[in-house]
């Protein structure tokens, strides 16, 4: 009796003290609130103005229109990842695919028409390839290849180079050869030490199910979209500091002009969907330069190593992209040579 | 709270991309305009997706009996990037590791684009974006092209424009009365261009169309113009002296500048 009297005063006594500090928070909070919101009012058209010098003005323009593109595309690709992880089976893939990793890394380059969008849907959906036991070699061919040789991004670039159909084989030629030997290179020299993959299957309930999925999609999408936006900043800041009159100055090497594209993809970060039209417009350089562009463009670039760095880790995105990078642009020039 | 933060930074970036694809033409500042409707079903899919992450955080709080489970499917993550952090000393520290209940970390660099959509929309690329970039024109055969649509003036992209002038040896430009519409720029001794920025994606692959205007007194810099006048010859077809193509102006009239800033390349 009397235990119980002192307890139910300690709850009314510990209910009023909550009930005390949460009016205490929200009368502060709801001060500090209102002040901020007034002085950010009055100065915020101020300060954003002596702020928006034109160059700052198209940093924000070129950070949020790459970030704004990008997101629908992310969406996706975290949406198919998460499915993958949540609904899907490991066996289905050991089925669809051949057992042996030699085999495996062409199929799964091939496999990369059926996913149509651009370089930031692919990233994740290779992750919960992985975590779904794809051998990493296979799914990383499939993480070079979907940007770059899917329906959309081969009919962009038909369009951009009418009457030149050999532009549009070139890059689906380039970029499925080096996605291939990029998957074969892997298995033959990469190391699993390299590769962090985050093991959330792992401790999950075995077949996942709406929760899974939901938690799935929002940590995907959350992660890949802050590196998202750490590319854009990037590829928004290159976009502002390297006149692209410069280029000009490059034009007259073969070689150097191959090489200056090659770099320019990186730092442009154009989606794969558009760069075919970007390289149609980079008139003065030869087609095997413009050819690099196209190649290397979707497969290595800020936005694609920021990414990468979320979704494997740094040690794998910077020796990966570099040996992509390398090997994206021997392959354009063979093909280059070869076909046009 | 802090378990609410991806909810919450789902919802704004759903709400961002919302305010710009359905609540207003904003968009077409950044995208083309074939994106919205992807633009609208993910900002909505966001939205719905942000109040699911709360329900389920919500819902993990609430069974205190499911404790394993809710470490998994409430919000995340601690445990399993736990794992994975250890084994690789390297990368350590990495702000994309550090995982609480809040979720990971570097999503937090989300809110600048979408606080800055919700309010402060950075403005449409405009000349400062045009001159800094020589002017490319999209190297193409000489050949005829379509008739022009009838009507005098015909309205004409600067695209096309410039497109007919350099490379139509049909010449179809020729006895029209055209109009154009675009912001100013201006060249080296007194010239001025109508100019207008193409895109084919988003603002970063922006490439510059334009004509020069003669006849006319220049307005200033960046003021949105429609000029109404007939094609002037220069240089031959297909040469680089024929670029950019030039127009004598009859009429500049100042217009505001259209909810559609880019031409679609």
């Amino acid at each position: 009796m009397e235990n119980q009297r002192t307890e139910s005063r300690r709850t009314a006594a510990d209910g009023i003290r909550l009930g005390l500090r949460a009016l205490v928070y929200a009368v502060l909070g709801g001060a500090a609130l209102l002040a901020i919101a007034t002085v950010a009012s009055v100065l915020g058209p101020v300060l954003a103005l002596d702020l928006y010098t034109p160059p700052v003005a198209a940093w924000w323009t070129v950070f949020t229109a790459i970030t704004v593109q990008g997101v629908p595309f992310l969406l996706l690709g975290t949406l198919v990842s998460a499915a993958i992880g949540a609904f899907v089976p490991e066996r289905v893939f050991q089925r669809l695919l051949p057992r042996r990793t030699v085999l495996a890394v062409p199929v799964a380059g091939a496999a990369g028409v059926v996913l149509p969008g651009c370089e930031c849907a692919s990233v994740p959906v290779a992750g919960s390839l992985m975590r779904r036991g794809v051998v990493p070699a296979a799914a990383l061919a499939f993480l070079l290849s979907a940007p770059a040789i899917n329906p959309v991004v081969l009919v962009a670039t038909s369009i951009a180079f009418p009457g030149q159909p050999e532009m549009v084989l070139g890059r689906l030629l380039a970029s499925l050869g080096t996605a291939v030997v990029m998957g074969w290179l892997w298995a033959r020299f990469g190391r699993e030490e390299w590769l962090r993959l985050p093991k959330r299957s792992g401790g999950r309930a075995p077949g996942g199910g709406p929760r899974a999925f939901v938690s799935g999609l929002q940590h995907d999408f959350l992660h890949a979209g802050g590196f998202l936006v750490v590319g854009a900043a990037a590829a928004a800041t290159f976009d502002i500091v390297v006149p692209r009159s410069l280029l000009e100055v490059f034009t007259g090497s073969a070689w150097l002009s191959v090489l200056l594209l090659a770099l320019l993809a990186v730092v442009l970060c154009v989606c794969s969907e558009a760069d075919a039209f970007v390289a149609a417009s980079l008139s003065g350089f030869s087609p095997t330069a413009r050819l690099a562009f196209m190649v290397v463009g979707p497969m290595v670039d800020l936005k694609l190593i920021a990414l990468q760095t979320g979704t494997f880790g740094r040690v794998f995105a910077v020796r990966f992209s570099a040996a992509t990078w390398v090997v994206a642009v021997t392959s354009s020039v063979l093909v280059g040579w070869w076909l046009l | 709270m802090r378990r609410y933060g991806p909810a919450a930074l789902l919802a704004l970036v759903g709400t961002a991309i919302l305010r710009v694809s359905l609540f207003s033409d904003l968009y077409l500042r950044y995208v083309q305009a074939g994106l919205r409707p992807y633009l609208v079903v993910s900002g909505a899919a966001l939205v719905l997706l942000g109040v699911a992450v709360a329900v389920v955080t919500n819902r993990a709080d609430e069974e205190p009996g499911d404790g394993d489970d809710e470490g998994h499917a409430g919000h995340g993550d601690g445990d399993d990037e736990g794992h994975a952090g250890h084994g690789d000393g390297d990368d350590e520290g990495h702000a994309g590791h550090g995982h609480g209940p809040g979720g990971p970390r570097v999503a937090w660099f989300l809110t600048f684009p979408a606080l800055a959509l919700l309010l402060f929309p950075p403005p449409a690329l405009g000349s400062y974006s045009a001159e800094r970039e020589a002017a490319q024109r999209a190297a193409r055969g000489v050949g005829t092209f379509a008739a022009l649509p009838s009507g005098n003036p015909v309205d004409l992209t600067l695209g096309e424009f410039g497109s007919r002038a350099v490379y139509d040896s049909g010449r179809s430009l020729q006895g029209r009365t055209v109009r154009l519409t675009g912001f100013v720029t201006r060249g080296g001794g007194g010239t001025w261009y109508v100019t207008r920025l193409l895109v084919s994606c988003c603002a970063a692959d922006a490439t510059t169309a334009k004509a020069e205007v003669r006849g006319a007194q220049a307005p200033p810099v960046d003021t949105w113009v429609t000029v109404t006048g007939t094609w002037h010859p220069e240089g031959g077809l297909g040469a680089d002296a024929a670029w950019p193509p030039v127009v004598d102006a009859r009429t500049v009239r100042q217009v505001p500048q259209p909810d559609s800033p880019y031409e679609k390349r």
